[in-house]
């Protein structure tokens, strides 16, 4: 056994023992156990760092659980097989880099809270969910890997139970999610039925020349559950509630990875990995373009008319997905084109974008209601005088999910606002309209921050070392990401697209055995 | 060569602009009525709302220029659609049940005829 198939294990293993580990470690100290949480933390970065890189020079990557191979002993796949092509591979490092960032944050951040025995195994446990569920090349793997996080989620939007806010906004989201899931677990229970496999390559094989009505039943569920985990319009009224109620350091990881993980990356998945060509691309490609126009619409409008911080940002991640989304729906509808492996890539460039900004813009909305405690856009002018730091990082983080140059977020919105104008003008106008709204929103708060400080504001003050660090590292990586854009897309992110529109490839590894 | 940009673009299109605003100055000077350099005319106006202004008593009602009103315009022209999605957005859950399997609904349709 090669050392990569030694290492890759650990990308859940470590999180599951971290979490399961650290209530031991905080009846002896508190420190040891944040330091243990932050090693943990730190390693998985380096397991998926490592995974990232073979995968890069190597090719894909296939991992059967109790066997050698995906066949195991029968003639017939009945392993669980992991998958690991270019795009799961820089889902799992966006993953394990902006959970890590959470997690140093939380050290100062959730310092006066208690609970925290809780708290840093439910961060693991939800960090090893989205790491397994973009990892795994199992339906049903995959099901258990969507619980493990949507459970943590849940509970760590209801966390801080003093208040009515976090109660009820993670018991509307339990009882909405536990129905989408339902209806992916339907899903992929015809899919079993039909093909009598879980193995999403080997279901891709047989349907390949044998598509049927089940399947496309299969589909419009799996579908539909998967939009409602992405926040995507009009299943996006929980994220709205969900993601302002957490603290903020959850919240970085619920709009920068939940819905990236726990929703596009396993809907792009099951499109073009599973379904792909064998169903009409063009009629799935519109009907994600129809919700994508839809969700950066009326997430960005939203955003303009709040006066709560962290809705507006909430909001606005719903618009952001709305942008994923299109590049995802022109990926389908042009399959294969150039301007569809084109939207796509800005469509996985953008996800990884957003995860940094949208980590880094809710990691400045804590500070701001660590040192003032409100996060009413209202009582919040002037705070640029008294928090230089985190207002600057505002500014970066805001510029770039505007989509200003020489920022990331300029980057991958110009390849979707390119290939949605090439494909279609009008979805190109849609995309700008959705643009102009999301600066409105974005201005707003700036103004906001610089203008004239009142009573309260004048008595804030810079956060910690801890909670600094994270937001800095975040805006360097925004900036840095800036300045390479041709190299990042020509290098990671069109063979990302591509590794994921390359069906066959897919079915491919899982035959060879992989690497 | 779609799918990439280049910054030196930006530096040219942002020169032109500059020269193109100046020039815009320049003649808008020339043949207005005469700017005030001085006094009031030359604070800026955002919004309508003045951060050196104050009122004895009230304090915390004036003044501190909050950046509620930014935007005014565009919430104002836009008032009728932004009432029409806040008040789709009710916060119930049988709401979001009901639009999951309207989702659900659509999907399965068009899939089942189109798909």
């Amino acid at each position: 056994m090669s050392t990569i198939h030694t290492v890759l294990p650990l990308i859940v293993v470590l999180p599951l023992l971290g979490a399961f580990s650290s209530p031991i470690l905080d009846l002896i100290s508190r420190k040891l156990k944040e330091a243990w949480i932050l090693a943990i933390s730190a390693g998985t970065l380096g397991v998926t760092g490592y995974v990232f890189y073979y995968v890069f020079k190597n090719g894909p990557l296939l991992y059967t659980m109790g066997a050698t191979n995906p066949f195991g002993h029968a003639n017939f796949p009945i392993r669980i097989v992991w998958e690991i092509d270019m795009f799961n591979a820089l889902m799992a490092l966006t993953v394990a880099f902006v959970s890590l960032m959470a997690i140093i944050y939380s050290v100062e951040y959730m310092k006066r809270d208690t609970g925290l025995e809780k708290y840093y195994p439910l961060i693991l446990i939800l960090e090893l969910g989205m790491l397994g569920i973009v990892v795994t090349g199992d339906l049903f793997n995959f099901y258990v890997f969507l619980e493990i996080m949507s459970i943590a989620s849940y509970a760590l939007v209801a966390f801080r139970n003093d208040t009515w806010e976090g109660i009820e906004a993670g018991v509307k989201y339990m009882m909405v999610g536990a129905l989408a899931s339902s209806f992916i677990l339907l899903g992929i229970a015809l899919l079993y039925g039909q093909y009598g496999t879980l193995t999403m390559a080997y279901i891709a094989y047989k349907m390949a020349g044998h598509m049927t009505t089940t399947a496309k039943v299969a589909l419009a569920l799996l579908m539909a559950g998967l939009l409602f985990k992405s926040g995507s319009v009009p299943v996006h009224m929980w994220l709205a509630d969900a993601h302002p109620a957490a603290p903020s350091s959850v919240s970085a990881m619920l709009s920068g990875l939940v819905i990236k993980a726990g929703g596009i990356y396993i809907l792009a998945r099951i499109l073009f990995s599973i379904y792909g060509p064998s169903i009409n691309v063009r009629t799935v490609g519109w009907i994600v373009i129809i919700f994508a126009c839809l969700t950066l619409i009326v997430g960005n409008a939203m955003a303009v008319v709040q006066t709560d911080m962290k809705r507006l940002l909430a909001y606005s991640s719903v618009g952001q997905m709305g942008y994923i989304l299109l590049g995802v729906g022109i990926g389908l509808a042009a399959y294969g084109s150039n301007v569809g492996n084109l939207a796509l890539a800005g469509a996985i460039y953008h996800t990884v974008n957003h995860a940094l900004m949208k980590a880094l813009l809710f990691l400045i909305a804590g500070a701001v209601i660590h040192a003032l405690g409100t996060r009413n856009l209202n009582d919040l002018s002037g705070i640029a005088k008294t928090m230089p730091v985190t207002s600057f990082a505002f500014i970066i983080g805001a510029a770039a999910i505007i989509g200003m140059p020489p920022l990331n977020g300029f980057a991958s919105k110009w390849i979707l606002y390119e290939s949605s104008a090439l494909f279609n003008p009008v979805i190109g106008a849609i995309a700008i309209i959705g643009t102009a709204f999301c600066t409105a929103a974005y201005v707003r708060v700036i103004y906001t921050f610089f203008g004239r400080p009142n009573s309260l504001t004048m008595k804030a003050k810079d956060p910690g070392k801890s909670m600094l660090i994270p937001i800095i590292i975040l805006t360097v990586a925004i900036i840095v990401m800036g300045l390479f854009p041709w190299t990042i897309n020509k290098d990671f992110m069109l063979p990302a697209a591509k590794a994921l529109v390359n069906q066959m490839g897919y079915i491919h590894t899982l035959f060879a055995g992989g690497v | 060569m779609f799918g990439y940009w280049d910054a030196l673009y930006f530096i040219f299109i942002f020169i032109v602009s500059f020269l193109l605003a100046l020039a815009l100055d320049k003649w808008a000077k020339k043949s207005g009525m005469g700017t005030k350099e001085k006094g009031e005319a030359t604070k800026v106006f955002i919004s309508g709302e003045d951060p050196e202004k104050e009122i004895k008593g009230f304090e915390h009602l004036e003044g501190y220029y909050t950046g509620r009103n930014v935007m005014w315009g565009l919430t104002y022209g836009l008032k009728r659609v932004f009432v029409v999605l806040q008040r789709e957005h009710t916060g119930l859950l049988t709401d979001y049940v009901s639009y999951l399997v309207i989702t659900t609904a659509f999907i399965m349709a068009v899939l089942l005829i189109w798909g």
